[in-house]
C-alpha cells in the first residue's frame, strides 16, 4: 500500500511540475508576444499617401439636408486610419467658422477602430459632445453626416458604433442615441427622407 | 381562517416582465417550436374557447365614471354621443337623497332635496339650485332620461351638493368632500408594505411578474408614476388611473402574495412559499399566515378584454435636465411641459385618456420614460421636444430598419419598437397631415430620438420650432395651442389604425 501510494505520489508530483513548466513557458511566449505588439504599429504619425478621392456627407443646418461633397485628399493605407483622417477632416469643416452646421471648438475625432469586417467604432474628444448644440434635428444632422461619410468610404463597413472619449454615452446632447450601433440602411432612409 | 382572508391572498410567479434584455440568450423562435409543435394544436383550441368565453361575457371596459364620496363611492356607465362623453344626472345623484326627475315638453326638470335643475333638449343652458348654468355640449333627452355632458357634473354635482370636487377627467373619477385615500411605500429586505390612509379593498389579480390592485370603490390618489426598486423581491412599483379606476401594480423578482393586514390600511407584498413547499411560511405575529392559490394561466391574462386607449405624453427633459437653451431666459424642458399640458386637456376634451411622464420640473431619466409607457401599457406614446433650428414642427419616428424588423423574428429588447414601427409610421403620416390642415408646417423623419426604441407601443417624437423669426414663438400660446389641437385631432383620428396593429 505504501508502496504503491509513493508511485501515485511522485506521478502526482511530476505532473504538477510538468505542468507548472509548461504554464511558465506559456506566460514568457505571451510576455514575449506583447513586446513584439508595438512594433507593428507605426512608430511615427501615419504617413500619408497619394490624394484619394473621397465623398463627404456634409450637413447643411439650413435648409436642413446632408449633401455629398467629393474631394480628394491625401490619406494613409490602413483602412482604420483613413477613416480616422476622412471624419477628421469632416469635422473640421463644421469646426470652421462660418460652418453650414457648427459643431463646437475642439471637436475632433481622435480614433477609428474596425471592430469586425463590417462594424467600424468611431471615438470622439469630449468636445465633440459636451459642446454639441443640443436636439433632435441637430443632433440627428450630426450623426447621420459622420455615419454615412465613414461608411461610404470604407467599403464593407456598414455599421458604427460612436464613441465619446473612449466611452459609451447615453445621447449626444440629450437626444441622438449614442448607445446604438448605427446601421446604414437605416442612415440612408434618413438621408432620402431629408432630400 | 375566514374565506374572505384566503380570497385575499394571492400568488405573482414567474418573472418580472421587465427583463427583456435576458431574451437575447434564447433559441432562436423555429428551434422551441420544435419542441412545442404536439401542444400546438390543443393550446389553439383552448386559445379559441378562452376567446369565445370573453368575447361572450359583457366587456370589462365599458367607459365609467366612479363617484367617490365622504360616506361611500360608486361607478356610473357612460355613454356617447355626438362624440362626447354624456352621463345620466339621476342616477348620478341618486346615492345622495331624494331626487325624482320629469319631461316638460322639451325641458327636463329634477329635484334634488329642496333644489333643481332644469334642462332643455339639445341646448346648452340651463338653470342648477337657482344659477344659470352652460354645459360644453348639448343637454341629451332620451325618453324621461336626462343626459348631461360628462364635463359639467363636477360644476352640477358641486352647485347641487355645495360640495368641494376635485375631477381627474382623463382617468373619469369624481372626488366629492375632500374624500381621497393616500399611501405610501415601505419597502424593506424581506418585502413591500403599502400604508394606505384608510381601509381599501381592492381587487387583486396576478399575472407572471406583476400583482395588480385595482382600485374601484376606494378614493386612492396620487400622481402618475413608477418606482424602480433595486430590491431583490419587488423590482418597480407602478400607479396609475384610468376609467374609473386606480391601479398600482407590482413588478416581483419572485413570485409574491398579498396579505391584508391593519384593518385593511395595510398591504403586506412578501415572497411565496415555493409551490413544492407544503407548508405556510412564516408569518409575522398579528398577520394571516399565507395561503396559496394558482395564479391564472397567463394566457388569460393576455387575452382579457382590449386595454383602454391610452396615450402617454413624454415632455422632454425637466429638473436637472434643461434640454436645450433655446434663448437666454427660455429652457427647453419649460416648453416642452407646457406643451404637453395643453396637449393632455386637447385629447381629454375628446374624452381620451392621456398620462404624463411628469406634470412638474423634475428630473426622469429616459430609460424610465419608456419603462413607463411600458408598465401602463400605453397605445401611444408621444415625445416631445422644442428646438430653435429650422421652423414649424419635426416629426420624428424610431429609426429602425424595417427590412431587418420581420414579423416573428428575433425582437431583443432595445427594439421594444420594431412590431410597432408600421403603425408609428402610420400615425406619424396623420399628425403631418393634421398640421397641415392647421397650416403649420411640418416634416416627417426617422430619427435616433432616445427613448423611441425602447418603447412598445405606436411611438413618434415631435419637435417644435419656432413658427417665425422670434424663438420665443416656441413658447407662445397661441402656437402651441393650434399644434396641441392638429396632435390631438391626429390621434383621435390615429386612433382605429393605431388599435388595428396592436
Ligand atoms: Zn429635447
Amino acid at each position: 500500500m505504501t508502496r504503491a501510494l509513493t508511485i501515485a505520489t511522485g506521478l502526482l508530483l511530476a505532473a504538477v511540475l510538468g505542468m507548472g513548466a509548461y504554464l511558465y513557458i506559456l506566460r514568457r511566449n505571451e510576455q514575449a508576444g506583447a513586446r513584439n505588439l508595438p512594433d507593428t504599429r507605426p512608430i511615427s504619425a501615419p504617413v500619408a499617401g497619394p490624394p484619394s478621392r473621397v465623398t463627404f456627407y456634409l450637413a447643411y443646418d439650413d435648409p436642413g439636408v446632408v449633401r455629398a461633397q467629393e474631394a480628394s485628399i491625401a490619406l494613409p493605407a490602413d483602412p482604420a486610419q483613413r477613416g480616422r483622417e476622412i471624419l477628421h477632416a469632416l469635422v473640421g469643416e463644421y469646426v470652421k467658422r462660418p460652418s453650414a452646421h457648427e459643431l463646437p471648438g475642439g471637436a475632433d475625432v481622435k480614433d477609428v477602430f474596425l471592430v469586425t469586417g463590417d462594424t467600424a467604432v468611431v471615438d470622439t474628444t469630449p468636445a465633440f459632445a459636451e459642446g454639441h448644440r443640443s436636439g433632435v434635428f441637430v443632433e440627428t444632422l450630426t450623426v447621420a453626416s459622420l455615419v454615412k461619410t465613414l461608411t461610404a468610404n470604407l467599403p464593407g463597413v456598414t455599421r458604427v458604433k460612436i464613441l465619446v472619449d473612449g466611452k459609451e454615452r447615453e445621447t449626444l446632447a440629450g437626444h441622438a442615441d449614442l448607445e446604438c450601433f448605427y446601421d446604414v440602411v437605416t442612415v440612408e432612409q434618413l438621408l432620402e427622407q431629408l432630400r | 381562517m375566514p374565506w374572505s382572508e384566503l380570497e385575499r391572498m394571492f400568488l405573482v410567479s414567474g418573472f418580472s416582465l421587465l427583463d427583456r434584455s435576458g431574451d437575447r440568450g434564447l433559441l432562436p423562435r423555429n428551434e422551441k417550436r420544435e419542441t412545442r409543435k404536439r401542444g400546438g394544436a390543443s393550446a389553439a383550441i383552448v386559445a379559441v374557447l378562452l376567446l369565445l368565453l370573453l368575447v361572450s361575457a359583457p366587456s370589462a371596459e365599458e367607459k365609467q365614471l366612479s363617484i367617490y364620496g365622504p360616506q361611500m363611492s360608486y361607478s356610473l356607465p357612460v355613454s356617447e354621443h355626438n362624440k362626447q362623453e354624456y352621463i345620466a344626472l339621476l342616477a348620478a345623484l341618486e346615492p345622495f337623497g331624494n331626487v325624482s326627475a320629469g319631461v316638460d315638453g322639451e325641458k327636463w326638470k329634477l329635484s334634488f332635496n329642496n333644489l333643481e335643475a332644469e334642462f332643455r333638449r339639445d341646448s346648452n343652458r340651463g338653470k342648477v339650485a337657482g344659477r344659470r348654468f352652460g354645459l360644453p355640449a348639448p343637454f341629451v333627452l332620451e325618453g324621461n332620461r336626462g343626459l348631461v355632458p360628462l364635463r359639467a357634473l363636477p360644476g352640477i354635482l358641486g352647485l347641487m351638493l355645495a360640495t368641494k370636487t376635485e375631477y381627474h377627467e382623463a382617468a373619469r373619477r369624481l372626488f366629492l368632500g375632500g374624500a381621497a385615500t393616500h399611501f405610501t411605500t415601505d419597502v424593506r429586505e424581506g418585502g413591500l408594505s403599502v400604508n394606505f390612509s384608510a381601509p381599501v379593498n381592492p381587487l387583486i389579480s396576478t399575472e407572471p411578474g406583476r400583482l395588480k390592485m385595482t382600485f374601484t370603490r376606494d378614493p386612492v390618489v396620487s400622481s402618475a408614476y413608477i418606482l424602480r426598486l433595486e430590491n431583490p423581491l419587488v423590482s418597480a412599483i407602478t400607479f396609475s388611473e384610468n376609467n374609473g379606476r386606480a391601479e398600482l401594480v407590482v413588478q416581483g423578482r419572485v413570485p409574491l402574495l398579498a396579505q391584508f393586514a391593519a384593518g385593511g390600511k395595510t398591504i403586506d407584498l412578501v415572497p411565496a412559499p415555493s409551490q413544492a413547499q407544503s407548508a405556510p411560511p412564516a408569518a409575522a405575529p398579528g398577520t394571516a399566515t399565507a395561503a396559496v392559490s394558482v395564479p391564472p394561466p397567463p394566457t388569460l391574462q393576455s387575452l382579457a378584454a382590449k386595454p383602454p386607449f391610452v396615450v402617454m405624453l413624454d415632455a422632454g427633459h425637466g429638473g436637472d435636465d434643461r434640454g436645450a437653451l433655446l434663448s437666454e431666459t427660455l429652457a427647453e424642458k419649460a416648453v416642452t411641459l407646457a406643451l404637453a399640458r395643453r396637449l393632455r386637456s386637447e385629447l381629454q376634451s375628446y374624452g381620451l385618456s392621456a398620462v404624463m411622464s411628469r406634470d412638474a420640473d423634475v428630473t426622469v431619466p429616459v430609460e424610465q420614460r419608456a419603462a413607463m409607457a411600458d408598465a401602463a401599457r400605453v397605445t401611444v406614446y408621444v415625445s416631445l421636444h422644442a428646438a430653435s433650428l429650422g421652423r414649424g414642427v419635426r416629426v420624428y419616428t424610431a429609426m429602425i430598419n424595417s427590412a431587418s424588423a420581420k414579423p416573428g423574428g428575433f425582437v431583443p429588447w432595445d427594439a421594444a419598437q420594431a412590431g410597432y414601427v408600421l403603425s408609428s409610421r402610420a400615425l406619424a403620416d396623420i399628425v403631418k397631415a393634421e398640421l397641415g390642415k392647421h397650416e403649420i408646417p411640418s416634416s416627417k423623419l426617422s430619427a435616433p430620438v432616445k427613448p423611441l426604441n425602447n418603447v412598445a407601443a405606436a411611438a413618434i417624437a415631435i419637435e417644435i420650432a419656432p413658427s417665425g423669426a422670434d424663438v420665443g414663438s416656441v413658447n407662445a400660446a397661441g402656437y402651441q395651442q393650434r399644434i396641441a389641437t392638429a396632435v390631438a385631432e391626429a390621434i383621435v383620428v390615429g386612433r382605429a389604425r393605431v388599435e388595428a396593429e396592436r
